[in-house]
This record gives C-alpha cells, structure tokens and sequence, in this order.
C-alpha cells in the first residue's frame, strides 16, 4: 500500500467504515511508514476538535410553533374533509336536478298536456272550436319537446345530452329535424356513451326508413369497437340485410378490434 | 420505555393519528435544526425550516411506503426545503459571512469553554463555513449528525462509494483551509 492510499482510508478508519481486510493493510503500512503516522495523528487531532465546533439548539419556541402548526393542519385537514362531504352531498342533489330550467319547463309542458288531455277527456261535450285548439295545444307541446331535446343535444355536458336524446323515446312522432339532429348526434358526439344512447333512441324509430338508412350509412364512420359492435346487434336486430355492404366495408379497416371482426362476422352470415 | 420504531410512528401518522408526529418531533428536531443550521449560519431560518419539514411530512405523509427509513426521508425533506429556501432569498450559504457565522457560534458558548476552546473552535467553524455546499452537506451528516455512509447516500440518492469520496475530500478540503487558516 502506498501513503496515498492510505492517506484516502483516513476517513473511513476514523468513521469505522473500513472492512476488517482493509483496516488490517492499514494498520500494516503505518507500522512501517512513521509519515502516514504522523499524518494520521493530526488528521485524527482535526476530526477531534471538530467536534468542539458548537450545534446550536433550537429555541423553545419552536416546539410551540410546532403544536401550533399542528394544530392548524388538523383542523385544515378536518374542513376539507368537511368539504368533501358536502361537495358529495351538493353533486347528490344536483343529480336530481341538473340545470333546472329545462327540465323544469319539461316537467311545465307535460303537466299543461296532462290538464289538456284530462280537459278533453273528462269534457266530451267540447265545441269543435274547443277540439280544434287541443290540438293546436298538443301540437304546440310536441314541438316544444322537439324544441328542447334539439337545444339541449348542443350541451356541453355529455350527461345533458344523453337526457336530451332520451326524450326524443317520449315522441310519439319525429320529424325530419329530429331524426337528423340524432344522426348527426351518432356520427359526431365526441362522447361514446351519448353516441351509444342515441343509437339505441335511433333503433327504436326504425319503422322511418331515413333512420335505418342513416344507420346504415353510419356503421362505416364508427371508430369506436363499442360503437361497431353495438351497431351490428341493431343491423341483426332489424334484420337489415342492406347493411351487410356497409358491413363488409367496415372488415376491410386494418386496425379493426379482434372481437368486433368476429361479431361482425357473425353478424354477416346471420343477416345473409 | 419507548419501542415505537420511527417507521411505525409515521405509519400511524399516515393512518390518520396526526398527533403522532409529535413523537418524531422530540426525537429529530435538534438533529434537523442541527443539520440546518451548519447548511444556513441562520438560527430563525433553520427554526422555520425544521417547522417546514414537520408540515410537508405531514402534507405528503401518504407518499410514506415505510420501505425507507423515516430519518432518511426527514433529511431528503429538508434539503428540498433548503434548496427552495435558497432560491427564495438567495440565501449565503458559503463563507462570505465567516465573521457572523463565529459570532453567532460564540454567543452559544459558556464563559469557561469560551477560554478554553475558543480559538479553535473559531477557527475550525470558520473553517467549515468556507467549504462548498456540498463538501460541508456530507461533513455535517456524517460527523455532526453520526450518520454512516449507506444512511448519507440514501439521504443523497447516491451511491455509498461517491459519499465515501465526498466525505474524504471534504476532509482534506477542510485541513488544507485550516492550515492557511492558521498560517
């Protein structure tokens, strides 16, 4: 061992880090080595009288200002739990009722169909004037609902949306303007699950043809596996047989889902 | 008798029994101040630092896996909440206030170890503040706080080697300003 090297052990000697191996060749060469000796001596002086250099200690004010600190963060701690607890019961309550006005003008319309149904009902004698203005009224109350579930299909809530088109299952009649707002609803809405509503609103208004031919037209838009394969069972479902081109287009897509080839597949032979 | 290890103390801190951190309170404030102290010259500051590493420990305590040693993750803790301190009021933490730092240590002193070991305890301090940060970080953990090697480089997140070579050039870093300290 050289005096550089065991100069470098110093450290680790007086800190007791040394392997037993290591500190026996040490100890080996200071036997013969009386400079590394002297040096060790005063290194060993310096480590000494560092521990003369003073650590102060902390006041004793510190620990107060610790048990204030403390106490503070409980108590932060116990109001955000409280916080929590109400912001779950403020989001409770608003699920029943989300955005008042138009749920509430919903409700107003259908209780005032419900007085004009009774009025015409319970009032047989009725003049034909009288019958003429109910169905001007009951006319008025459709297109109101139409009104509505066509504003609130732009919401920017996903859950507003879904409400909107689940009124559209509550119209006896839609129009050309319904059906299309739900088409254009089943190709663009960014949100899958108001996608996957609006196609099940759509296959119950299957009896319209511009409905199952805008489904049809759909199927090879779809990127989503949900939103395929949900479509195939509403192709089976009507027993589309016009959809089994648009179908096979769809196979064609290289990056299609495993399961959704095969459901589609399935659905192809069933349908042909 | 007190058997409570640290890591179960900050487990049942983390549990939700806040309190509990109290205990390693008792057990690690004069050591944190310690160690701030010699990092910053600066008595209030280290005061309000400890205080610091107290409420982020609380603050992250779900962060705390009870894998590591509650001493290592305190003292990662307060270098982050000295590093942040640092940049905040680009505070000195090299030599340039020796003369303060010696005043500061002086007033700490009783009359008898004033006469007795002042000068080299003077000497040795001032010694000490004129290391870099990083020679001086080691040289507290290692001889000031008693901590071993693997303890530093955990603290450190380095390897137990490259603290082993830190802590012995800080050592002849510190002789070298000694002796033209006296010279």
């Amino acid at each position: 061992m050289k005096c550089a090297q065991c100069e470098e052990l110093f450290t680790d000697l007086v800190n007791h880090e040394l392997a037993p191996a290591e500190k026996e060749k040490v100890e080996r060469h200071l036997a013969g080595c009386p400079d590394c000796t002297l040096e060790l001596v005063s290194f060993k002086q310096l480590w000494g009288e560092m521990e003369a250099v003073e650590t102060p200690v902390p006041s004793a004010y510190l620990k107060v200002k610790f048990q204030a600190m403390l106490e503070t963060y409980k108590e932060s701690v116990k109001e955000e739990e409280n916080t929590a607890w109400d912001t779950l019961k403020e989001q409770w309550k608003r699920l029943w009722k989300v955005q008042p006005r138009w749920p509430m003008a919903y409700n107003l319309a259908v209780i005032l169909a419900g007085f004009a149904i009774t009025w015409w009902v319970a009032v047989p004698q009725k003049t034909g004037d009288q019958g003429q203005q109910l169905k001007v009224l009951s006319a008025q109350v459709t297109e109101l609902k139409q009104t509505m579930m066509l504003t609130m299909l732009e919401n920017p809530s996903a859950s507003e949306r879904m409400r909107a088109v689940s009124y559209t299952t509550e119209l006896k009649q839609a129009d050309a303007q319904v059906i299309d707002a739900l088409l254009t609803t089943l190709d663009n809405d960014p949100n899958v699950n108001v996608r996957l509503s609006t196609l099940d609103a759509l296959s119950g208004m299957a009896a319209y043809p511009e409905v199952r031919e805008g489904l049809i037209r759909s199927i090879t838009g779809q990127k989503d596996p949900l939103m395929q394969s949900a479509i195939a069972d509403v192709m089976l479902k009507l027993q589309e047989k016009r959809s089994v081109g648009s179908l096979k287009k769809l196979l064609r897509q290289k990056d299609l889902d495993h399961g959704v080839r095969e459901k589609i597949n399935q659905t192809i032979n069933s349908l042909i | 008798m007190n058997t409570l290890t640290d890591n179960s103390i900050m487990l049942k801190v983390k549990a939700g029994d806040l309190d509990k951190i109290g205990l390693l309170f008792e057990r690690y404030n004069r050591p944190l101040y310690g160690f701030l102290f010699h990092m910053t010259y600066q008595r209030e500051t280290s005061e309000d630092m400890v205080q610091q590493v107290f409420y982020k420990m609380l603050k992250y305590r779900h962060t705390f896996t009870g894998s590591g040693e509650v001493k290592h993750w305190m003292y990662s803790i307060a270098r982050n909440v000295l590093k942040d301190q640092v940049r905040r009021k680009k505070l000195a933490m090299s030599g340039e206030s020796v003369e303060v730092v010696a005043s500061h240590v002086a007033a700490g002193l009783t009359p008898e170890e004033h006469l007795e070991k002042k000068q080299a305890k003077l000497a040795l301090q001032k010694a000490m503040a004129r290391l870099s940060e990083d020679y001086r970080e080691v040289l507290t953990l290692n001889k000031f706080q008693e901590l071993k090697y693997h303890e530093i480089a955990d603290i450190l997140g380095a390897s137990e080697t490259a603290i082993r070579t830190r802590v012995h050039r800080a050592m002849q870093e510190l002789k070298s300003i000694y002796v033209r300290m006296e010279q």
